[in-house]
């Protein structure tokens, strides 16, 4: 799933220890979810939403 | 405060997964060696009651992977999940390949059992090695 993570984590000057931090989850993690490797969990998505102040469906995109 | 908290409990699992993984190698080891080394294969009882402490153990280890696996963080989650499926898919097929051998006697030698379990080990540790790599 494609997801705008870099992108609004580069807006913030957040590295992905930083955020890994925040959502507590591994820098292992945000980086795979960050590459579309991995689809995070929903309490994990939304953690994420609310970390950069938007809606799940603003932060992950659908692909379909 | 949430960070932090995760982390915690992902020690408090690892070291409780670690502490009953050393009992249980320590009471299979007991029970594997302890008729010949520290009591006189005769005595049945010492022996079945070596192997029901090392059941006992093996409960205990196996409730420890579970509260494991549900304290880590999500993507080592699907790491161990994948490799425990490998592990259980190559243990019963070479399981019930083996069985089929054996039946239609196509070896001439018994295998030792333990070398399954031997096996599924290497195999797990592969698997997750491999997981490692794949989600870097």
């Amino acid at each position: 799933m494609k997801n705008r993570i870099t992108e609004l984590r580069a807006e913030r000057a957040w590295t992905q220890a930083d955020l890994a931090q925040r959502a507590g989850v591994s820098r292992q993690t945000i980086n795979a979810i960050e590459t579309g490797k991995f689809d995070p969990s929903l309490p994990l998505a939304f953690r994420l939403a609310k970390l950069f102040d938007l809606k799940i469906e603003e932060l992950f995109l659908d692909e379909q | 405060m949430e960070a932090s908290m995760q982390a915690n409990n992902e020690i408090r699992a690892t070291v409780r997964l670690a502490l009953w993984t050393v009992a249980w190698v320590a009471t299979l080891a007991l029970a594997r060696f302890g008729p010949q080394s520290l009591w006189d294969p005769e005595q049945v009882v010492a022996s079945w009651a070596a192997v029901a402490v090392n059941l006992a153990a093996s409960i205990g280890w196996i409730v420890s992977i579970t509260r494991y696996l549900r304290a880590i963080d999500e993507l080592q989650r699907k790491i161990m999940q994948d490799a425990l499926a490998v592990t259980l898919g190559v243990g019963w097929a070479l399981g019930f390949a083996y069985v089929v051998v054996d039946e239609a006697d196509l070896i001439a030698r018994d295998i030792n059992v333990g070398l399954l379990p031997a096996l599924m080990g290497v195999v797990f540790i592969i698997a997750v090695f491999v997981g490692q790599i794949r989600y870097r």
